[in-house]
């Protein structure tokens, strides 16, 4: 019997599991004070072989032989919950819903290169609107999750739309498009020319055109110039008016410097429908979250981002690695200790009446005081700070004050 | 934005990293390697150099420990790593081939190879239940012993397979050296690896 748990799953111990509360709670006040709401779904759902995420599910057998799956995305779990619950917002009708989720998720993968098999998500979704602001409010609220945990954001900012569109203009035939889109996504040249010198579909002077624009793709990105580059490269209408969408996003955002562009994004072409972005931070090679708009994918419309919490531990745990701060007191009185705790202070309660074991007990747990009838007596052995036990000593005797 | 912020440079140890000093000099960064033994990690001017096996440099790119590295592009999709790779370096040209004992005939049972994961592909292509087995060096003696009855390895110019009276029988991919960056890297240290990348681009043999 190992004690290990399995592969790709990890205990999270004191330290780690209490700042991840702490990081978790910054951002649901953030996202609960710009109005989403939080919303809870299943872990276990109903398998669904149209699930943008089955291949990477953990499917149980349920009792009846249906089939289950432990959730692998919160985005298609919520999307099933609006259709549950508000059928007319799942039918396209235009009311904004604010919804946030934290929880986990599990993929069935190979548990290799830093990457789990169970991890925490947490994120939000604006349903039931499609523009620019909805666009420029999510985006708005990546960043600022980022700068709420204490970090220096950095986002790059996109839209496949743009690049669906030059596949468009250059008569790419289905099954060559996710192959080009991935060159176009690694910025790999060499593949991309290869890949599109053996597409059928070519021929045409209009679609020749475009294709030497997917060519320049790779190397649209950079601050706003980057926007007047891709009209230049690629002035077919439907590409104008991608360019012209995520121009409008930008136009909403006072101070853009935090934001680069890439137009060369077009990973998950047939889910992501609009903007999508990813945010980093410096000195950490791996982003912190994803998302964007994916109209037509699952609902009608629908944007959001979802932030590997772990990930994001990681990420701050590089600058603060404050430990979780031990317990104060060791209590022998109840009514004094409820005073201690209601102040924020931790209090442990003690598990031996006798006072010689209290102390020994306090010893262990390396808490400075042992509260007794009333009074604080500083524990033998354990360094005492003077002022924390002026603070503690202070509220009690307000209370008592209060008290008599 | 920020000021031009330094680089890190995940580079394989022997051949390619002496002609990927090269490119990176050409393309004007100043790198001081100094004269005999080097550190593994060590300040040469421009850029941080970290000096490892080949095989690693997707793995130190990938999760950000180099922002950028050199690797071929057989090893770099052996690793399955997402990174962006904006340059074909053009140099350390060679073919990943399934490679038999001259004159072989009948259907190959077992292929043996440094790239597990290519061949598993390759042989799932073109439709072969043929077993694979994983070698670290020296691939061919695993035909020419008997172990497997094909391999699938690099050709640079085949006059190892002639020695070993071998002969490539199927190309599966056409590699060169390419310029690898981590993602997040290249929106981060954006001022410093872009006018790079162009650099790279512009020289001769690269692409």
């Amino acid at each position: 019997m190992s004690f290990n748990p399995p592969d790709g799953t990890r205990y999270v111990l004191p330290d780690a599991a209490a700042r991840r509360a702490e990081v978790v709670a910054t951002l649901r006040d953030l996202y609960r004070a710009w109005g989403y709401d939080m919303v809870e779904v299943p872990a276990l759902e109903r398998y669904d072989a149209g699930h943008p995420r089955q291949a990477q599910s953990f499917k149980l057998s349920d009792r009846d032989s249906g089939v289950l799956a432990l959730r692998s995305d919160f985005t298609p779990a919520l999307a099933q919950l609006v259709r549950a619950e508000h059928p007319a917002v799942a039918g396209g009708a235009r009311r904004p819903l604010r919804w946030q989720y934290s929880g986990t998720v599990w993929h069935a993968i190979d548990p290799e290169l830093a990457r789990t098999r169970e991890f925490s998500q947490i994120g939000l979704e604006l349903i039931g609107v499609s523009n620019a602001r909805a666009d420029a409010e999510i985006l708005h609220l990546a960043r600022e999750s980022v700068r709420a945990v204490g970090l220096q954001p950095r986002l790059e900012v996109g839209n496949p739309g743009f690049v669906r569109a030059l596949l468009d203009a250059a008569a790419v035939p289905d099954d060559r498009r996710d192959g080009l889109a991935d060159a176009i996504d690694r910025k790999d040249r060499r593949d991309l020319a290869d890949l599109l010198s053996s597409t059928p579909g070519g021929g045409m002077p209009d679609a020749e055109r475009a294709r030497q624009s997917l060519l320049a793709v790779p190397d649209l990105y950079g601050g706003t110039e980057v926007l007047e580059h891709a009209r230049a490269v690629a002035p077919w209408p439907e590409a104008q008016r991608e360019i012209d969408r995520l121009a409008g996003v930008l136009a909403e955002f006072e101070d853009a410097s935090e934001l680069m562009l890439d137009l060369a994004m077009a990973r998950r072409l047939s889910y992501y429908t609009g903007v999508t972005f990813r945010a980093y931070t410096p000195d950490y090679g791996q982003p912190l979250l994803g998302g964007g708009r994916y109209d037509g994918a699952l609902l009608p419309a629908a944007a959001g981002f979802s932030i590997g919490v772990e990930r994001l531990l990681q990420a701050t745990l590089a600058r603060f690695s404050a430990p979780e701060p031990a317990p104060r007191v060791l209590a022998l009185d109840d009514p004094a200790a409820r005073v201690l705790r209601e102040a924020g202070v931790r209090v442990v309660r003690a598990l031996h009446t006798d006072i010689e074991e209290a102390r020994a007990e306090a010893r262990d747990l390396r808490v400075p005081f042992l509260l007794v009838a009333g009074e604080l007596e500083p524990v033998a052995g354990v360094a005492v700070d003077d002022d924390e036990r002026g603070d503690l000593t202070a509220l009690l005797a307000a209370a008592a004050g209060g008290a008599a | 934005m920020s000021a031009p912020s330094r680089l890190t440079l995940a580079l394989p140890k022997g051949r390619v990293m002496e002609q990927s000093l090269e490119v990176l000099r050409a393309a004007g960064l100043r790198l001081d390697t100094g004269g005999g033994a080097r550190a593994l990690r060590y300040d040469a001017g421009d850029a941080t150099i970290i000096e490892m096996r080949n095989a690693d440099v997707p793995t130190y790119v990938e999760l950000g420990v180099a922002d950028a590295g050199v690797v071929g592009k057989d090893v770099l999709l052996e690793s399955g790593s997402q990174l962006v790779e904006p340059v074909d370096l053009g140099f350390a040209a060679c073919r990943l081939s399934l490679i038999r004992p001259r004159g072989a005939a009948g259907t190959v049972q077992r292929v043996a190879s440094k790239y597990p994961r290519l061949t598993a592909d390759y042989l799932r292509r073109v439709g072969s239940g043929a077993e694979v087995v994983k070698l670290s060096g020296n691939v061919e003696l695993a035909c020419v012993s008997g172990l497997a009855d094909a391999v699938v390895d690099v050709v640079q110019t085949g006059a190892t397979l002639v020695a070993n009276d071998l002969e490539e029988v199927d190309v599966l991919l056409r590699s060169s050296a390419r310029f690898v960056v981590n993602r997040a890297a290249l929106k981060l240290k954006h001022e410093t690896l872009r006018p790079l990348i162009e650099a790279l681009r512009g020289l001769p043999g690269s692409y």
